[in-house]
């Protein structure tokens, strides 16, 4: 489904990403790990789109299609869903009209017609159900005004209603209490099917207890450097990144 | 041998004269005369006044324009200029002069309102007129507001007696056909005490290659009065519209105004906003979106006179192309309005690197017990905006329409009338579309 390979990206001059490979299959779950600064968050905004970033180097496949040749909208058409670390705010659009449009946009992308208000509402009361998002939240202006936990919330309700092949979380689980925690991965692992896949990108092992991965893998300075299963997890929350920026610094 | 030079401004008032006004009654022939002995004493003014410091009307002191009334209009052309859906008392002026064949005037039979044009009503309603013809308007320094004083030809007249309301809306639409007109439209509303009325007032273009709009709308809100108006600024590329808008306020009166200016070569709104009874809201709004080389500068002034009035001001403009939007609002708090809620914003988007917006936010205040605040912001597009919604499968084309509509939309909530919201939305949308 997607395939990274020899990935290079740089923002203002300075390279953060130095030739990474990535395979992620249909079915999957695969956690990405990494100390600070090791390029996590660059390799999500890079694979959504985001203009700040130059690719260097590198290519990748997602379905077939040269994702890099692709605008953002391009990208969410095509299946691809970035689930935001900082969901942005945006005053005078309602949370409701947004998603409509999104909806709509992506179906026109894929060729389809637009949802019939009644069947666009049912869609929304059933995937604001999945993550316990209020329906009062939907008249509201985009995250404008919304807790941490809602903000993190309305990502994985957008996530549901646009229901993509790839659906790629940014640190989604920062700053979330143990509830919101329990109810974004279980909105998570209710979208999941063998047909699309997640990429979690995160700084804790907790929510790897939620989100089950079939691979582990940890990034550091722009590289893969280490890939296991969920147990890699468990040994980065107890001994740290130390032992493996070592034991990669020697194999240089 | 001396030789006779003869300044812009001379020959320009010269090309104004030869109009008979001399079947007014004579208190009117006095405003006039005023205003043509004050005219004496000023000139154009130019960039080195303050409030002047950013429009520069060099432009019109050298052109030749004259008033004409416009013959033969067609009425399909007239029809073009009417707001769709709206359901009003049409009064429509062109060239400054009442077109009574496109005009619906309205007397209601127990005296309740009158809707009609000021000539009639200087005639029929004298009584009515006279105090409140001028009284505004008497600033011995406004050039355009003394040389629209001495010329007009006529405008609207609305008044509603106390305890009454407006059926429906009055639509006052002002259109230019021909080549170098000045067009003096000058319009008088006044609501008595606590009656109410909605006024909307446009400016349209039929065909001209070159105009002069000067325009002055004077308002009275009696006690307890309510009056809305929209303005709407919709003239073609060779016009230029210098605007005074006056409006007295008294004892808890409620007047809004919501300046839309989007076509034009310049545009200039002198709005000035006296709270003269205690109680009283005052709201002003202006949503401002411009592309092309067009010209737009809002002056705002809010006198807080008396205690315990809100003033609510909000001024939005998203400038595209070479456009330029200039904001000045002054908010003047007299050391006896204690109370005083003035609250003013003014926020600018830049759509290019060529855009121009200029904001000058000013507070004079005397009171002590006063919550006054003002803000302006000049920023480029929300990128961050733009890509969440486009990472959301939007494309950049509708994702920057959605923002822009959502930034102005703020602004355009305060029209009630739900016509001339969507009139003013579509003019807007189209101007979110380079020119270039």
């Amino acid at each position: 489904m997607l395939k990274i390979n020899g990935l290079k990206a740089e923002i203002n001059g300075k390279e953060i990403l130095k030739g990474l490979n990535l395979e992620v299959k249909p079915g999957e779950v695969h956690a990405i790990m990494g100390p600070n600064g090791s390029g996590k968050s660059t390799l999500a905004s890079v694979l959504a789109g985001r203009e700040e970033y130059e690719v260097t180097g590198g290519d990748v496949d997602f379905q077939g299609e040269d994702l890099l040749d692709l605008s953002p909208e391009q990208r969410a058409g095509e299946g691809l869903f970035l689930a935001f670390q900082y969901p942005v705010e945006i005053p005078g659009v309602s949370n409701i009209n947004f998603i409509k449009t999104a909806v709509n946009e992506v179906r026109e992308y894929r060729g389809l017609p637009n949802l019939e208000t009644k069947e666009f509402m049912k869609l929304l009361k059933e995937k604001q159900q999945l993550v316990e998002l209020s329906g009062k939240l939907a008249n509201r202006s985009v995250n404008e005004g919304f807790s941490g936990g809602e903000k993190k919330r309305n990502e994985i309700f957008q996530m549901a209603m646009l229901n993509p092949k790839l659906g790629i979380l940014d640190e989604t689980d920062s700053g979330l209490d143990i509830d919101a925690l329990r109810i974004v991965a279980n909105g998570v692992n209710e979208l999941k099917t063998k047909d699309n896949a997640f990429v979690v990108v995160t700084h804790y092992q907790r929510l790897l207890d939620y989100i089950v991965p079939d691979f582990v893998h940890v990034l550091y300075d722009g590289r893969i450097v280490k890939t296991g299963t969920k147990e890699l997890a468990l040994e980065l929350e107890e001994k740290g990144y130390d032992w493996i920026i070592d034991e990669f610094k020697e194999t240089v | 041998m001396a030789t006779l030079t003869i300044s812009d401004k001379e020959r320009f008032l010269i090309n104004q004269e030869g109009q008979d006004f001399s079947h007014e009654a004579k208190t009117f022939i006095k405003i006039r005369e005023l205003a043509l002995k004050n005219l004496k004493e000023l000139d154009f003014p130019t960039n080195k006044l303050e409030n002047w410091k950013y429009t520069n009307l060099r432009g019109i002191s050298k052109i030749e324009f004259r008033p004409q009334s416009a013959i033969n209009i067609i009425a399909a052309k007239v029809k073009a200029h009417k707001i769709p859906n709206l359901d009003a008392y049409t009064l429509v002026f062109v060239n400054g002069f009442f077109s009574a064949e496109f005009s619906d005037t309205a007397e209601e039979k127990d005296g309740n309102f009158v809707v009609t044009n000021l000539n009639t009503a200087k005639k029929k309603f004298i009584k009515f007129v006279e105090p409140y013809l001028g009284f505004q308007t008497r600033a011995k320094d406004q050039f355009f507001v003394n040389l629209n004083a001495a010329f007009s030809q006529d405008g609207a007249f609305v008044y509603v007696k106390a305890q009454q309301k407006l059926d429906k809306p009055v639509h006052i639409i002002n259109l230019v056909d021909g080549d170098l007109v000045a067009a003096y439209p000058r319009n008088l509303i006044i609501a008595d005490k606590l009656a109410e009325a909605q006024v909307v007032v446009s400016y349209e273009t039929i065909d001209t290659a070159s105009a002069l709009s000067n325009v002055v709308n004077e308002v009275f809100v009696a006690e307890g009065a309510h009056v809305q108006m929209d303005k709407i600024q919709n003239e073609n590329g060779n016009t230029y519209h210098i605007g005074a808008d006056y409006a007295v306020q008294h004892k808890d009166s409620t007047f809004t105004i919501n300046t839309i200016p989007a076509n034009g070569k310049l545009i200039r709104n002198n709005l000035s906003i006296l709270l003269d009874g205690t109680g009283c809201t005052a709201n002003l709004n202006g949503a401002i979106c411009l592309n092309g080389d067009i010209h737009v500068d809002n002056q705002t002034y809010v006198d807080h006179a008396q205690p315990n009035c809100d003033s609510n001001e909000l001024y939005k403009a998203v400038v595209n192309d070479q456009a330029a939007s200039i904001f000045n609002g002054k908010i003047y708090v007299n050391k006896i309005a204690q109370q005083t809620n003035a609250f003013q914003s003014n926020a600018n988007i830049l759509m290019s690197d060529d855009a121009k917006a200029n904001s000058k936010p000013q507070l004079e205040i005397y009171a002590d017990d006063v919550k006054c605040s003002h803000g302006c912001t000049i920023g480029q597009f929300d990128d961050e905006a733009l890509f969440y919604l486009r990472a959301r499968g939007i494309k950049e084309s509708t994702a920057k329409k959605v923002l822009l509509e959502a930034f102005i939309g703020e602004v355009l909530d305060n029209i009630k009338i739900e016509a001339v919201r969507d009139y003013a939305s579509a003019l807007i949308a189209k101007n979110f579309n380079s020119k270039n």
